[in-house]
């Protein structure tokens, strides 16, 4: 499996996956995409992409070949495109979502671990994260006794000056 | 405001905190012999090293004063004005906006006069630091100000402002009134604001600049330009970017202007369910880790914990990290008002970049349920023991830690005192006692005995004493744990009017350690964070878009430390 990364100073998820998005309008296949953060004085985020033919030269920095080998052993990386994403919208049994989609497990934080029929609203915006080669999404309870991906997809903005 | 105030200017038992024994600028060539003698001595019991200040003085204090408890003359408030071991508990919120924040809409004068009907006998105004308001808000907002401390005479009116920490999170900074209290904050703010310097990034400059900001407001006191300042940091996990290092050089850079963080943030209505309310995560709670953002805080530390920040709701967590290392690090909780929940007014119209301020809010015509915040006073409260009711005092009960908080007006008074052999301390303090010698908590708990401002009276159900050892300064900055902290004893409470007394065997003190106190409705509950075996029985981490705030409701209190001599 090639993958590229790419280190282009993207300062969020946000703008990296906008990014990503103008991107693989043109590309083939169905890619596999994971955004990766840089900590550290200089913060930023990583993109890496594999099984498809993005139309870009890949950085040669240093954090993206981190990211790279990170997306290449399942360690690291929350993806944004991973097989079956198209079809995670809208509230589904987690059964459902496991079995449309290439997420190995549903994890619930602050409350009860989900069964297969417990429902999930999507929110239209799944970010499951790799993690020991295996693809996890990290949920938590919901409004009407469902749960919901951790992350949500419109947070207060990093800038919102609250 | 046909208003009178018990002005009793005895000093509380504890002693006011800037003793100069306590105060590190001091050199020893300047104190008396015996002071120097109990500085030695407290330095010996590991409280007075780098950068302590505000901790340790009550054991030296006179023991056994009378409680003199009463409700005095209210007037207006539920919350009362309660004196307690002579001391004044003043309820306030350092973390309030107006018209010259661009989120934000009203004048001064209506968050003043809500504030008071509230019951709040202190505020600081903080508009945000921004190119507009270091340029023209920080001005304009001060005859605001002034003309409201004339208006509404028996609630202080601090001016102060939200400090875009560099590298990190905000802070609430603000000053004693005074002749310089612009000049000071504007000074600042051109100099050590995080936006206005472009400051943002987590680099070791932009830390150190923030530290530097730090520095510069206790100079500002040094030399008289100012009679007090304080910096406390906002919604410190709200992004995950305010480091445990950064914390911890906060407070070492000075203990006495660095004095602690919200352990509750405000926007309290904002995880109120649609299409009712935001529908948001409450506090504002509502983000996921950045490439900014500190790596090894979890996914739970960026959602509030029975509406308080995760760093002090998770015994054991971060803030018990801090108080561990027999350090002071107090917390409080504030409305962060910007737009009213429900409030049926809007800003004005203007260009805020040009006039440093919106218009005046007007009339909206409909009722705004994606509004997150609370009115100054309306459910958050941070009550402070004050020997007086003057900002001066307020200053001092603050950096001394001799502060509890609560939402909802879940109670209405609390004593807190821990003793040995017939002295005693109470919040912020510490008890130094033979080794050996038994100690004891004793707690009185006065029940709220009227309805709060959503018209029901609240229920104590629970309070928890909070236990740890101090370890003493830690090697590695970034530590958030304090594995020896855990819940030691809870009372179930039985009665629904009155006083409430509890006391403890804390047992025989053969080292130093801190307890603290919190209490619940007991509406809303799980394992902490740590698990079960830490807290059985915490706060449960709110769900985003279905946080009533008024089905979970806690009071904390500061840390008492106990520390055994030779």
């Amino acid at each position: 499996m090639t993958v590229a990364g790419y280190d282009l100073g993207h300062r969020g998820t946000v703008e990296a996956e906008h990014w990503l998005a103008s991107l693989l309008s043109a590309a083939e296949g169905s890619p596999v995409a994971c955004t990766h953060l840089v900590h550290g004085p200089d913060p930023r985020v990583v993109v890496t992409i594999s099984g498809g033919a993005p139309p870009v030269a890949p950085s040669s920095t240093e954090a993206a070949a981190a990211a790279v080998a990170d997306h290449a052993a399942g360690l690291a990386g929350r993806a944004v495109l991973f097989p079956g994403v198209r079809s995670l919208t809208g509230i589904l049994p987690v059964a459902t979502l496991l079995s449309e989609s290439a997420i190995d497990e549903v994890v619930v934080l602050g409350g009860p671990p989900c069964e297969p029929d417990s429902r999930i609203d999507t929110r239209d915006f799944v970010r499951p994260q790799y993690r020991d080669g295996r693809l996890v999404l990290m949920a938590t309870p919901a409004p009407g006794g469902l749960i919901a991906p951790f992350e949500v997809p419109n947070p207060t903005p990093c800038c919102a000056n609250h | 405001m046909g208003h009178t105030h018990d002005h009793d200017h005895s000093l509380p038992a504890g002693g006011e905190a800037e003793q100069p024994v306590l105060d590190l600028s001091i050199p020893d060539s300047e104190l008396s012999p015996a002071e120097v003698s109990r500085r030695g001595f407290l330095r010996s019991a590991g409280l007075l090293g780098a950068g302590t200040a505000a901790a340790a003085t009550g054991a030296f204090a006179a023991p056994g004063v009378a409680m003199a408890h009463d409700h005095g003359p209210l007037g207006r408030s539920w919350a009362g004005r309660s004196r307690i071991n002579t001391l004044l508990w003043l309820a306030g919120d350092h973390h309030i906006h107006t018209q010259h924040s661009s989120d934000a809409q009203y004048r001064v004068i209506d968050q003043v006069r809500h504030a008071n009907a509230y019951g709040l006998d202190w505020m600081v105004i903080t508009d945000h630091g921004s190119v507009a308001h270091a340029k023209i808000g920080v001005d304009k907002v001060n005859p605001d100000i002034v003309a409201a401390r004339r208006e509404i005479d028996d609630t202080l009116v601090f001016q102060g402002l939200e400090w875009n920490i560099p590298a990190a999170e905000h802070g609430t900074v603000f000053v004693h009134p005074g002749r310089n209290e612009v000049a000071v904050l504007k000074e600042f703010e051109n100099t050590f604001d995080g936006t206005v310097k472009g400051a943002g990034d987590p680099t070791p400059a932009n830390e150190a600049l923030a530290i530097s900001g730090i520095n510069f407001l206790a100079d500002a006191v040094t030399k008289r330009r100012v009679q007090d300042a304080l910096f406390l940091a906002n919604h410190p996990a709200r992004k995950g970017i305010d480091s445990p290092h950064e914390i911890r050089g906060w407070r070492d850079a000075n203990p006495r202007i660095a004095v602690g963080f919200e352990g509750a943030p405000g926007h309290q209505a904002s995880g109120i369910a649609a299409p009712l309310g935001p529908g948001s995560g409450r506090g504002g709670y509502d983000n996921s880790p950045s490439a900014a953002s500190f790596p090894q805080y979890p996914l739970e530390s960026y959602r509030t914990w029975g509406g308080f920040d995760w760093m002090t709701a998770t015994v054991g967590g971060l803030w018990d990290s801090l108080l561990a290392e027999g350090k002071p690090w107090w917390i409080t909780a504030n409305s962060d008002s910007h737009k009213v929940y429900l409030d049926n007014s809007k800003a004005g119209g203007g260009d805020f970049d040009t006039n440093g301020r919106y218009d005046d809010p007007v009339y909206a015509g409909s009722f705004a349920s994606g509004n997150s915040d609370f009115w100054p006073g309306f459910y958050s409260r941070t009550h402070v023991g004050s020997a007086d009711f003057t900002y001066a005092s307020v200053m001092n009960g603050l950096r001394a830690g001799r502060v509890w908080v609560d939402h909802g007006g879940l109670i209405g008074g609390l004593d807190v005192r821990v003793r040995s052999a017939g002295s005693w301390v109470t919040l912020g303090d510490t008890l130094v006692v033979r080794r050996g010698a038994p100690v004891q908590l004793a707690v009185a708990i006065d029940l709220a005995d009227g309805p709060n401002w959503a018209q029901f009276v609240p229920k104590l159900a629970r309070v928890d004493v909070i236990r740890g050892a101090v370890t003493g300064p830690v090697k590695d900055r970034d530590v958030f744990a304090a594995p020896g902290t855990k819940v030691a004893k809870s009372f179930e409470v039985n009665q629904s009017t009155g006083r409430v007394t509890l006391t403890y065997d804390l047992g025989r003190a053969d080292g130093p350690f801190y307890l603290r106190l919190r209490g619940t409705d007991g509406n809303r509950t799980a394992p902490g964070f740590l698990g079960a075996a830490v807290d059985p029985a915490g706060p449960a981490m709110d769900v985003l878009g279905s946080a009533d705030p008024w089905t979970d409701l806690w009071f904390y209190t500061n840390p008492i430390w106990v520390v055994p001599n030779r």
